[in-house]
């Protein structure tokens, strides 16, 4: 079975076919997908704007994150589940669209560079924490990751039109 | 209808039109006008939760609400601007469209709210710590202020779905 021929078959699901019909769930689902952008992003970007020496300066990044990032998560919960009842019920219409693939992409990429921050700069954050402008990678890293959540949206955004 | 005219107007305007007949343009400034709900709901979510007692506890809601107003403001006069020229490409349309009435009544409340009382009732808060009873008033306003905003958010995706 092909990846093509999977999203078919996974669309074709009762669940897929009653969200896809439905009059109320899908308009739900996919208006709470929107709107959780503002719990998701919208609050990390307080985090990376903190990490980029923009905002909050006076205040210590670890503070920052403790405040923001129990937010953020609950909001990327709320993304994940409403993004998977999404794809699952018009499975083929993202497979085949360029935009969800370059949506996914920059997903991998922003998790990527979440994860190299926590595991080289976050580790040496005692020496920096309470500098209102961090070092260089802490910057960047917050730079970067607003660029690339700032790509997530729009090509998720962009996905409902066929160029 | 004074109201009927107006929407005619902006229909047939260069910037309706320009809109309308591209294919790129409507995307695109789509685009950053959700971008700007991004910064905008995130900076009142984050005032609303300090006002609640989460988040940003260790700081007075004052300055949380200091720290996010060049942002917020920002972000909101990027949504009027795009939103503005989103409404010019489909103004006849919009006209026909209940989502988008209640939109309008919701965004002029959700306005003259953040900058009378969520402006006033976060600047006159000096405490830390995390809830404490007896903000009702506070938290009232917290509550209220998600409550128009998102209802703002959800009509405009209903203009759509309508």
């Amino acid at each position: 079975m092909s990846i093509l021929e999977m999203c078919q078959w996974l669309q074709d699901t009762p669940i897929g076919t009653s969200i896809r019909e439905s009059t109320w769930v899908f308009p739900i689902i996919e208006g709470t997908h929107l709107l959780a952008i503002s719990l998701s992003v919208g609050t990390l970007l307080l985090m990376d704007l903190r990490l980029a020496g923009f905002l909050f300066r006076s205040e210590p990044v670890s503070r920052v994150s403790r405040a923001v990032l129990p937010i953020s998560s609950v909001g990327f919960a709320i993304m994940f589940v409403t993004g998977i009842l999404l794809f699952w019920c018009q499975a083929v219409k993202a497979y085949t669209s360029i935009f969800f693939k370059i949506k996914i992409a920059l997903l991998v990429l922003a998790g990527i560079n979440a994860l190299v921050f926590e595991l080289t700069v976050r580790r040496q954050s005692a020496s920096w924490d309470s500098d209102p402008v961090p070092p260089f990678r802490a910057r960047m890293a917050g730079i970067t990751a607003l660029v690339l959540w700032a790509g997530v949206i729009c090509a998720g955004r962009t996905m409902a039109y066929n160029f | 209808m004074p109201f009927h005219s107006f929407f005619q107007w902006c229909d047939s305007t260069a910037l309706g039109s320009t809109i309308r007949d591209s294919r790129f343009l409507f995307p695109i400034i789509e685009s950053i006008h959700i971008l700007a709900l991004a910064v905008l709901l995130g900076s009142v979510i984050i005032v609303s939760l300090r006002l609640l007692g989460f988040g940003m506890t260790q700081r007075p809601a004052r300055e949380v609400y200091n720290t996010v107003s060049g942002l917020r403001n920002r972000a909101l006069a990027t949504m009027l601007v795009t939103g503005f020229m989103l409404f010019c490409s489909e103004a006849n349309k919009c006209y026909e469209n209940p989502p988008f009435w209640a939109k309008m009544i919701m965004l002029l409340l959700a306005i003259v709210f953040q900058y009378t009382v969520v402006r006033s009732v976060s600047r006159r808060d000096f405490t830390t710590g995390r809830f404490q009873a007896g903000r009702v008033r506070a938290g009232m306003a917290a509550c209220l202020s998600l409550l128009l905003w998102f209802g703002v958010g959800a009509a405009g995706r209903a203009i759509g779905f309508y």
